[in-house]
């Protein structure tokens, strides 16, 4: 009698990981195709391989059902749940070639990729953090309340949050763009040919190794910080401005009106090839050529 | 400033008055004392002059109408200084508002900014009325946050309602804002964005 009702009580307890669906499904997609996974809750996890099909793994939980549609050029998985419930989401794994364009979307669930060389990326979530290594043509991270880290080699990186955190390096270069409303932007990047940062509330760290000719560099924030850190040799005009934050800059001479508030700083480095203005209303403004 | 210009100014030489001084003396002295009046002289004056009962209605009306009638006045020697002082008064009181006005404007008058700032947070409120707003938990923060932010940009631009990046700030967080209330709205409906 005993032995039955552990076995009862064994059962009842196993019983939600039976009710898990398997995924596992591979596509063979044309270089240079489209892939697309859309899942809400749970996590999504994308790895490169070197082969040159697309590989979706993972579990789904009770109530959840997985939507394909394929072609010679694109691939879209969606997870599709009972209305008004995630049942506790899905947990996906993607298998991606070379070359391909990754389109990702969730609402809660986390986004983790790595070791991936495609054309293009894209993940969008909701308050899920978005995780990015590996390299990229081109990348856009946009989360609503999650944190982006991206660590990957990419030429053009636009990463967008309102309430999480930015954080970018790894080979970041070129064109990049960050946005966020209240959550701190950290960029450490290669040469820069673009790079414009915007907060409200966010502080904001940049630092580059090299600014290309013309290059322009432009950080505004309404409350919070700036610091931005480039080496001794870079060439460009310097322009700062803070209304009531202080200016700190090894290079040029803060200027302050003999009266009324705000404070500026312009500046000539080395030949004044490229533009840099940073611009705080009330944080200060720290400039370092020490990168 | 003339006296700025005089001096350095070389005094004329000796005692000697001009030639076309004297001139213009002696042509003075020549004129006739009193003007004889045009033969409707009178007539035309009056006709130029407010009637009479209306002056009389208006004096007995006002306070001052029961100080001594103007005809038995005398000059006094204090009026013109007073007046003048008075007059010096209501000038300072009437320009110097203008003057302070054109040194500090934003104090006083808004901005093309603030003026475009305002319109814009009437028009976002209006879209936001239209807008069905849910609660989706996964949006609340951040929308919670958004409202903070467009609080801290607008009184950032009342401290300083020249800047334009304030005034750009302040449009892409309301636009972000309606985006992610459209949104929310959708997925409360089970739609995807």
């Amino acid at each position: 009698m005993r032995i039955s009702i552990l076995l009862s009580a064994a059962l009842l307890l196993s019983a939600p990981a039976w009710a898990d669906t398997r995924v596992d499904d591979r596509h063979a997609i044309a270089s240079g195709g489209r892939i697309e996974l859309s899942n809400v809750a749970g996590k999504v996890t994308v790895r490169g391989w070197d082969r040159n099909d697309v590989q979706l793994t993972g579990t789904l939980s009770d109530g959840l059902t997985l939507k394909p549609e394929k072609s010679a050029n694109r691939v879209r998985w969606e997870v599709e749940y009972p209305r008004r419930s995630n049942n506790g989401g899905a947990t996906l794994e993607l298998r991606v070639p070379r070359g391909v364009e990754v389109q990702l979307g969730t609402v809660s669930a986390d986004v983790d990729i790595d070791g991936v060389d495609v054309k293009r990326l894209q993940a969008n979530t909701v308050s899920g953090d978005l995780r990015a290594g590996g390299r990229s043509g081109e990348t856009a991270l946009t989360t609503v309340s999650g944190d982006v880290l991206a660590q990957l080699q990419t030429a053009r990186l636009d990463a967008r949050t309102v309430s999480g955190s930015i954080r970018a390096g790894g080979g970041v270069s070129g064109d990049i763009g960050a946005q966020s409303v209240s959550g701190r932007v950290g960029v450490d990047a290669g040469r820069t040919q673009r790079l414009a940062v915007e907060t409200v509330s966010g502080s904001v760290e940049l630092s580059a190794s090299a600014l290309a000719p013309g290059g322009r560099i432009s950080a505004q924030s309404v409350s919070a910080p700036i610091v931005l850190r480039l080496p001794r040799t870079v060439s460009a005009q310097l322009s700062v401005k803070s209304f009531s934050g202080s200016i700190d800059s090894q290079a040029g001479t803060v200027e302050r009106p003999r009266h009324g508030p705000g404070s500026s700083l312009e500046a000539r480095l080395g030949a004044g090839d490229g533009d840099i203005s940073l611009q705080s209303h009330s944080g200060s403004v720290r400039v370092r050529l020490d990168r | 400033m003339n006296d700025h210009r005089d001096q350095g100014r070389p005094e004329p030489a000796g005692r000697d008055v001009p030639s076309h001084d004297e001139a213009l003396r002696q042509r003075l002295h020549a004129l006739p004392a009193c003007m004889p009046v045009p033969p409707d002289g009178w007539d035309r004056l009056k006709a130029a002059l407010p009637p009479r009962e209306d002056v009389s209605a208006a004096l007995a009306a006002a306070p001052v109408a029961r100080i001594a009638p103007a005809s038995r006045r005398r000059p006094r020697r204090w009026a013109w200084p007073v007046g003048g002082a008075l007059a010096a008064g209501v000038a300072l009181y009437a320009v110097l508002p203008a003057v302070m006005q054109s040194r500090h404007p934003a104090s006083i008058v808004p901005t093309t900014l603030q003026v475009q700032a305002s319109a814009m947070t009437e028009e976002y409120r209006q879209a936001m009325a239209a807008l069905p707003q849910q609660r989706v938990a996964d949006y609340q923060p951040a929308l919670a946050e958004l409202d903070q932010s467009a609080v801290q940009i607008r009184d950032a631009l009342a401290q300083d309602p020249r800047s334009w990046h304030l005034l750009e700030q302040l449009q892409r967080t309301y636009a972000l804002r309606l985006e992610l209330t459209r949104q929310a709205a959708m997925a409360a409906t089970g739609l995807t964005t």
